[in-house]
Formats: C-alpha cells, structure tokens, sequence
C-alpha cells in the first residue's frame, strides 16, 4: 500500500464520531490537568491509559492520549497567564509575558494570544510530522536488531542526559528502571530474575502501576502537601475580561509564531529536547529578532506566541523520532512510547510498512486535535480556568482512586496495587535524594525493546559484542549518542543560565516598579 | 526537625552499597539455566546495569567529596510530614483494598485523608465516597474489571 493510500484509509479511520467525540474529551481533561499547578499532561495521559484498554482500536486509543499532550500543553499557559504559576514546565516563558499583561486588565488578549500561538504551533508540527515521518522511516529501514539496540541506548542516554543537572544521577535512574524492567522470568531463558522469593515480583513489575506511581501518584501527593501546608489557601486567579485579541494584532505575532514553530520543530525532532528547553531558546530568538525587543518581559504579545508556539510545536516533532525511531523525545513521549507498546503498537522504523494506517491514522489525530483546539480553547478556557479554583480536595481523592483502580487494571491481580505503593514509597526516596524519575521510567520501557534486541543480535552474530561498534550505523548511532548528549548538556546549562537571567532581570524591573 | 541532605554524596553512598549488594546477591538471584540456547547470559543486561549504577555513584562520591560539587536538599519534618503521612496512608489504603475490598477501603481511608488535609466540608466528605462508588461500577460494567469486591460477598 503506497503512503497516499494509507492516508486516505486513515482518514476513513479517523474522522469517526467516537474518534472526534474522543479527542473533543482528550482536549479538555489535557487543558484542565496542564492548567493545575502541580499537575501535568502526563498524569492526564496516565489518567486516560487504563480507559484506553476498552477502546476497540489502538489507533483510537493513541489519538486519545495524544489530544491530552496537545490540550495539556495550551492549559499550561492558562494557569501560567492567571496565576503566575506555569501549570506545565513548558510554560514557564509564557509567565514572562502572560502574566504582566493580565496586571495590566488584558486577560482575553494574554489567553487568546497563547490559543492562536499554540494552534500554530502545534499545526505546523503536525505537517512537518505528516510530510517528514514515512520518509525518515523509508532512510533508516535498513536497521537490524543490533542498530535498534544502539537507538534504545541513544535513547536512554539522551534522556539521562538532559533530566536533571546532574548526569551521574540521570544515568542511575535510567539504569535502575532497566533494572527494575529486568525483574521476574526472563523471557529469552524462563530463568527468574531479582524476585528474592516474593510472589508479586515473580511476573515482573507491570509498566503501568509504575507509572501511575512514579508520576501521577507522587504529583498528587506533593500538591496534597503544598495544600496542607498552605492550609488550603487558594491563590489569587486574576479575572477575565473580554477584550481579545484583534485581527492587526494576530498579524503582527505571526513572524514570531513563524519563527519559533520552526526552531521548536527541529529541536523537538532531537531526541531529549522538550518542550522546556524549546521554549527559552524560542523566546530568547524571538526576543532577539523582534522590532520591539523591550517589550519582552513587560506584556510583549510577541513573546507569548513565542513562548505558546515553540511548546505546542515540540508535540508534533517530538512524535518524529518516536514514530520513526522508537526513541521518545521527552517524558510525555517517552509515556506515549509505553502506551504504544501497551496497545501493540510497534513504533520505529517498520512501522509506516508494516502499521502505516494505523501511523497515518495517530499523525491525523494530531493534526484534527490540533485544529479543534482552537474553537475548544475559544469557548472552554473561561470554564477550564475556574476548575484553577475548585478546592484541590475535590480533585485529589478522586485522581488518587483513578490511579488505584487503574493500576489493578493493568492485569487485574492485586499485586499491582502492591507494586503501585512500593514504587510510590520508592518514588519519594528518589525525591529526596534528587534523583529524577523520568530517566527511570524510560529505562523501563525502553528496557524490553533494549534487551529484546540485544539477545537477538547476540544470537545472530554468536555472541559478538562488538558487533556494536562493527557495523557501521550502529556505530555512528552510538557516536551519535555521545556527540547528542555532551551537546545536550551544554545546551541544558545555556538554557538554566538564560533563565536565571531572565528571571534576574525580571526582579530587578519588579524592583523598579 | 531540620537538616541538610547531600545529595550527590548520599545518592553516591546508598545507590553504591545498593548495586553492590545486588551484585552480591546476583548469582543467588539469577540462576544461568541449565542448557546453552545460544542467548547470551540473564545476567549480562543487569550486570551493566549494576555496573553502571556502580560506577555512577563513584563518581558523584567524588564529585561531592572530592571537588566540592553538591546539590544541598534541606529536610524540614514540618513540610515533609505530609507528605509521608500520605503515602503511608496510601500504602494502608492498599493494604485495605486487599483484606476489604475497594469500596469499603475508599470510604475508609479517603475520609481520614480528607480531614488530615484540613478538609471539614460535608459536602466534599460525600462527593468523594460516591466518586469511589462511582469509579468501582465504571470499571466493572463499563471497562469490564472487577475491582476487588469485599471478601466473601463479592465485588
């Protein structure tokens, strides 16, 4: 079947009413978690995973999560413009300017300005991912166990690399979620692995409990602290106005929206680069090439759109190397990667041959997802910004017997549950020692694509373990991978310092005031 | 109660003597099988791994010690007691799950939870039970799991 005809036969699979009707709900639970402080789109996906299973298609089941990142990622600015509080880490840049223009009473303009840049954003990604996808598959279809093993390693280096400031630490916490993916029977040999005679260890430790431990569970206990410690004190939420934002206006943001979808989607197609690091080097682009460069950090609109494109923008890219590669660009896609092997779905570089309808059908979701954000941000985000203000127990208790329920799910046994509170326990051991848990929760999904492919590749060339460094793309993909990382940590510390520069000068105009 | 964690020295300290006792106990835990099938050993992919891990925190150990290079968490009881209350309650709540059921054991610990959070709203009391009872019947007829019943009456 040739690429148009998967196309076309997507596009029959997509436009469903359960499928719209699915990313209509994606969208809206996506904007309600990103615009939480405290909470984030990838507990809105890990929310949504175990409701996956009922789907009949898994094309249906990845378009769902997939309209969560995209609604999640537009929410992170609506808490960032009214409260000053970014509601993802993506939008720390939009409360540069976000929140300066709602002191000034311009609200709707702030918010208006973050949906249109955020749309662009994320439909110029989405385009690039639909021209770009089948043709980088068609350049790596070469690859044989022994490269895919080299892209798991790149993979999990990369995000090692980028997690945290400190790499040693990163690397830890990638290999202890190896490890943790290694426990139980061992699926090449039957031999039981680090079980220690427990039971609940003897079938391994499910992907999803631990995730819903490591991320969603460990997210609401601490914002259930900050609640405790705050005595259930609400912040402020500034109100909305109507003014939004005007055609003239709209036009003179479109260079910056321009600029910034274009470096996010190359950065966001770098495996490791998300939406965080994206959005400063953006902003800090734009800021360089506007007309009005003071204006930035006072209620710039420019440096919205800015800031809102460049993270909506690294969804669609960050799904390049995900659905071409296998290898996740960040933590959301790294979770996305989970769900895609929960489904069945094998993402890399077989995929668009051997799965093309199904791939074209995930690339068209993120597209439609990305153009119903528009009309849904237009009349929802004045609701979805109460939800900002709904006592946080309201809220909690009900995520937290979601989690439960959908870990138990995830094979029906009450070990799961077991696992879900001792990886919760463990999580907040982590915390303390400031160890980050994406790392982790790649190596975890990474760990059986790694291994699957290492044994193959050892049965092939009889134990060779160099074969590695023999055969010349893996070679370059490991080459490749220390290259990636050491540059991804200098961009890392670029980053932190352009940010504490930021935010330097921003108390010092404070000051002024 | 307040004091200061080192973070790179003791992440270097407890993941070290953690990869080395599971390098320890390695052989006990991973047994080679009996016949050769031509894959290469169980024990290879988690014996990088606790190298790595080893050698990882060798070197935060000298990062923190040696030049200097430490991230500093300050542990306040005051602020984390909560936090570890609830994931104590968390791990009680599980431990209900599995000796009452799901329903019983969310109308007992959500209640407890809510008013350790300072909550004393009835209103909020009631939303949270239904919501459990509402998420135990959505998952049995609409996603077809059953969450575990009360023993001995079923789910």
């Amino acid at each position: 079947m040739g690429d148009l005809q998967m196309i076309l036969a997507a596009v029959v699979q997509v436009f469903t009413p359960l499928n719209l009707l699915i990313i209509f709900g994606g969208l809206i639970l996506g904007m309600i978690v990103g615009c939480i402080p405290g909470l984030s789109v990838t507990l809105g996906i890990i929310l949504l995973l175990p409701l996956t299973y009922s789907f009949s298609s898994p094309d249906t089941a990845i378009i769902s999560l997939l309209a969560v990142y995209v609604g999640g990622m537009y929410g992170g600015s609506i808490s960032a413009i009214t409260l000053n509080t970014p509601g993802t880490n993506s939008a720390i840049a939009t409360t540069f300017d976000g929140y300066p223009l709602a002191k000034q009473g311009k609200v709707k303009k702030a918010l208006d300005t973050s949906l249109f840049a955020s749309v662009f954003g994320g439909l110029f990604s989405a385009v690039l991912l639909l021209l770009c996808a089948s043709f980088i598959t068609r350049l790596v279809s070469r690859f044989a166990s022994v490269e895919y093993f080299s892209m798991a390693i790149l993979g999990i280096s990369l995000i090692a690399g980028v997690s945290g400031d400190s790499l040693p630490k990163g690397i830890i916490s990638g290999l202890l979620g190896i490890l943790m993916a290694a426990i139980g029977a061992d699926a090449v040999t039957g031999v039981m692995r680090f079980t220690f005679g427990i039971d609940s260890l003897r079938y391994g430790i499910d992907m999803l409990p631990a995730m819903i431990a490591l991320i969603a569970l460990t997210q609401v206990v601490q914002k259930l602290r900050d609640f405790v410690l705050a005595e259930g004190r609400l912040d402020d939420v500034t109100k909305i106005d109507r003014q939004g934002l005007t055609g003239k206006e709209m036009k003179s943001i479109l260079p910056a929206c321009l600029r910034s979808s274009a470096i996010a989607s190359v950065l966001g197609a770098m495996p490791g680069v998300g939406g965080g690091v994206a959005q400063f080097m953006c902003y800090n682009e734009c800021r360089r090439a506007s007309t009005r460069p003071q204006d930035f950090g006072k209620g710039s609109l420019e440096g919205i759109a800015a800031a809102e494109s460049s993270n909506n923008a690294v969804v669609g890219s960050a799904m390049i190397p995900l659905l071409t590669l296998g290898i996740p660009g960040d933590g959301v896609t790294a979770l996305l990667l989970g769900a895609f092997i929960l489904h069945g779905i094998q993402p890399g570089p077989t995929m668009f041959s051997k799965q093309g309808v199904i791939a074209y059908s995930i690339i068209l979701g993120c597209l439609i997802a990305n153009i119903f954000l528009y009309p849904i941000g237009m009349f929802m985000t004045r609701a979805v910004a109460k939800i900002v203000q709904v006592r946080y127990t309201y809220l909690a208790p009900v995520i937290i017997i979601f989690c439960f329920a959908g870990a138990f799910a995830a094979t029906g046994n009450v070990k799961e549950l077991i696992i879900t509170a001792a990886v919760l326990v463990f999580s907040y051991f982590l915390t303390l020692l400031d160890i980050s848990s994406t790392p982790l929760m790649l190596g975890m999904i990474l760990a059986d694509i790694m291994e699957m492919n290492f044994v193959t590749s050892m049965m092939s060339y009889d134990r060779d373990y160099l074969i590695f460094f023999k055969r010349p793309i893996s070679c370059v993909i490991l080459i490749l991978t220390v290259v990636l990382v050491i540059s991804m940590i200098r961009i890392n510390k670029k980053v932190e310092a352009l940010n504490q520069a930021q935010l330097e000068e921003m108390r010092k105009q404070e000051k002024e005031e | 109660m307040k004091f200061k964690i080192k973070t790179n020295l003791w992440s270097g300290i407890v993941m070290g003597v953690f990869s080395v006792a599971m390098l320890v106990a390695m052989p006990g835990q991973v047994r080679l099988p009996m016949f050769d099938s031509g894959a290469p050993s169980p024990r290879i992919i988690p014996g990088i791994c606790l190298a790595g891990m080893l050698v990882c925190s060798a070197a935060l150990i000298i990062q923190s010690l040696v030049f200097g290079k430490e991230k500093e968490l300050e542990f306040d009881w005051k602020k984390e007691k909560p936090c570890i209350l609830l994931i104590l309650l968390l791990c009680a709540y599980v431990a209900l799950i599995i000796w009452t059921g799901f329903i019983p054991a969310t109308v007992i610990v959500f209640p407890v939870l809510l008013y350790y959070c300072g909550e004393r709203k009835p209103a909020i009391y009631l939303f949270t039970v239904a919501a459990g009872i509402g998420i135990f019947f959505l998952f049995k007829y609409v996603f077809h799991v059953s969450l575990p019943g009360i023993p001995g009456l079923g789910g």
